[in-house]
């Protein structure tokens, strides 16, 4: 093979060169406040949390879709998905399931805890793009968390869109989240359907998997869904492959389908490798990715 | 012609020891093990440096040590806490004798941490780092460095270069700073003629010719690029890996590393950098539970192709550079060599 393999020679004749902006080149962390935690459902909380500097409070900014990282020193740092408005700038929703070392600190913490947050890290959903536009968002369990910083972004721009749905499954009714919300949302003109897996006695929704009433949604639509539908899809790896091949027999091109990606990530700079699918990195080139992009990422769902 | 310095072995150890004047030297020292490891070297007069086996340990784990502070944190109230970044506290040093392929695993961690987005702790070592490698006249039992074009000559990256020519080394320079190691101390060194520039090709073709072992690397890229490989080989290299991290502890170019805080009393700890490894079943495992390798057949897949096909893809060459360290460590047989072979093949052999 006839490759001259070249190295970049990043410090070529560098040695005696200093410049102090190398190393603030590395990010700090914002010190932030806990100012309410909410419990949701057993397992998951809702914590507002508050940039405690007001300037870089109002300084942070983030786009619908990413998240940041929080670390409470000596316990740990994890990568959550912001689940507020980008209008609220340092203020942030992050719903938090509890299932680890650092989560399950947080479940025993109170108001008034400081924690570090630091980003905001990878891509996101583009909101502007689907000025004018339908929206199909489409959550299974968890993946309601990152759905609802669009979500809410979309209620506050109700009139840059055209129908929007929401399409909500959980394991139970006692899973639901963001539960006092959805007066709101349906207010909102949003049409909203949720379903559970298993139904108790209170249950009066319909039950089953999560593709039943996207079936019935896709079937109901008076116009189908050609070119002016986006959607956004979030939740368990199993859950993707079904509810977007759906999306793609009912006409949406690939390109419109937004899915957010979980992975295990631990610096958030592209630098340690854990959130790689294939080569690309899940923190830099995700955790949004559209649907003819992840098609072509192996193992990516 | 091109002129280069020559340097007396007998005068080795005296060029050393104005060095250490100045510099740390971490160097191949034999210890009383017999063990060859990168040591500093302390002592010139009785630390043994050895240059005829290949040292245990690259020098990745000075650059990016195995366990490193990258932070402590102190907190007064349990509410509040502050971090302090540690003073930087990496002395001049001067790596001596380092083989081609592990100092062309410097220049490929050079791309990771300083490209984009600027590593601290590893900038402030790299740049106090001074490279002075050794040519390999005689290429070691598992080394294939020829097959990933990082050896056994190399052409760019040193400071010095060092090539044994029996009696006497001929040094070549590689940047500035490296020549101002010579100009600042020329009563070591005299110019080298003709015979020695045709010597030190003999070496080097001899050298060249002198691998033992036949690795076929350029066929397997392509067959990589081109989505050729076999699947059944995947899982048949997986179903040996036990998950023991081996290979990529010995590796000079892995890089993967976790972050942990360590609580060292209830208002105090560090925030500590380790070295991570992808063949752990635990690396991508997430919260949840759901791990989006599927063990049983892509445990060591990642590590292949990140290291065969996505860095050629990216940096425009492998970041395996041949040094043969983790075919001596795999007690499974699962080896980067034994892919290459298995991959060439097309089948399944040992089976």
């Amino acid at each position: 093979m006839n490759h001259k393999l070249e190295f970049v020679d990043v410090l070529a004749e560098s040695h005696e060169y200093r410049p102090a902006t190398d190393l603030k080149s590395f990010e700090y962390s914002h010190a932030a406040e806990i100012t309410n935690v909410y419990p949701m459902t057993e397992h998951e909380h809702l914590y507002q949390l508050r940039i405690v500097d007001p300037e870089a409070r109002s300084r942070f900014t983030f786009r619908p879709g990413q998240f940041v990282m929080l670390e409470v020193p000596g316990i740990g740092e994890a990568p959550f998905s912001i689940s507020s408005s980008p209008s609220r700038h340092g203020d942030l929703d992050l719903c938090i399931r509890h299932v680890g070392t650092l989560t399950n600190f947080l479940a025993r913490v109170g108001r008034g805890t400081r924690v570090g947050i630091s980003g905001p890290f990878g891509t996101s959903f583009p909101v502007e793009k689907m000025y004018g536009q339908n929206i199909l968002l489409i959550a299974g369990g968890l993946g309601i968390v990152p759905l609802r910083s669009p979500i809410m972004t979309v209620l506050e721009n109700r009139s840059r869109y055209r129908k929007v749905d929401i399409i909500y499954g959980a394991r139970s009714p006692a899973e639901l989240l963001y539960t006092y919300e959805y007066e709101m949302w349906r207010k909102f003109d949003i049409n909203l359907n949720i379903i559970v897996d298993h139904p108790d006695e209170t249950w009066t929704g319909p039950s089953g998997l999560i593709t039943t009433i996207l079936d019935q949604r896709i079937a109901t639509a008076s116009e189908g869904f050609s070119g002016r539908t986006f959607a956004i899809v979030c939740g368990p790896p199993v859950m993707f492959k079904f509810v977007c091949q759906r999306l793609i027999d009912a006409g949406i091109p690939m390109q419109r389908i937004f899915v957010s990606l979980e992975r295990r990530m631990h610096c958030g700079r592209g630098k340690c490798c854990r959130c790689n699918i294939g080569s690309t990195y899940t923190c830099l080139e995700g955790p949004v990715f559209d649907y003819w992009t992840v098609m072509n990422l192996k193992e990516a769902i | 012609m091109e002129r280069f310095n020559l340097l007396k072995k007998d005068h080795l150890i005296g060029f050393l020891r104005k060095l250490a004047k100045e510099y740390r030297i971490i160097a191949p020292v034999k210890n009383r093990h017999g063990d060859t490891l990168f040591t500093p070297v302390t002592d010139l007069d009785n630390d043994e440096i050895d240059l005829t086996n290949q040292p245990q340990n690259s020098i990745k784990s000075f650059l990016f040590p195995q366990t490193e502070v990258i932070a402590t944190y102190q907190s007064s109230t349990p509410d509040d806490y502050t971090f302090t970044e540690p003073e930087p506290s990496f002395p001049p040093t001067i790596f001596f004798g380092v083989r081609p392929c592990d100092l062309s695993a410097i220049l490929y961690m050079d791309v990771i941490f300083l490209k984009g987005k600027k590593d601290p702790f590893f900038l402030d070592k790299r740049r106090n780092s001074l490279l002075i490698g050794l040519n390999c006249t005689a290429p070691f039992a598992n080394c294939f460095c020829n097959a990933t074009n990082s050896g056994p000559f190399l052409e760019f990256g040193f400071d010095l270069q060092f090539t044994d020519l029996g009696d006497r080394f001929m040094v070549e320079t590689g940047r500035s700073s490296g020549e101002r190691l010579i100009e600042d101390r020329p009563q070591f060194f005299t110019p080298s003629t003709e015979k020695d520039s045709q010597a030190r090709y003999q070496s080097f073709l001899e050298a060249r010719g002198g691998f033992h072992r036949p690795v076929h690397l350029d066929q397997t890229l392509k067959k990589l690029a081109k989505g050729e490989v076999d699947e059944s080989v995947w899982s048949f290299l997986s179903e040996r890996c036990q998950d023991c991290g081996g290979c990529a502890y010995v590796c000079p170019t892995c890089t993967c590393f976790t972050i942990s805080d360590q609580p060292l009393s209830p208002t105090n700890g560090e925030r500590l950098r380790s070295w991570d490894a992808c063949t752990f079943s635990g690396f991508t495992r997430m919260a949840g539970g759901h791990n989006p390798v599927h063990r049983a057949t892509g445990a060591i897949r990642q590590r292949f192709l990140h290291k065969l096909l996505y860095d050629v893809k990216q940096h425009g060459r492998t970041s395996c550079v041949g040094c043969g360290r983790c075919v001596g460590i795999c007690f499974g047989g699962t080896d980067i060599v034994r892919f290459i072979n298995m991959s060439c093949q097309g089948e399944l052999y040992g089976t």
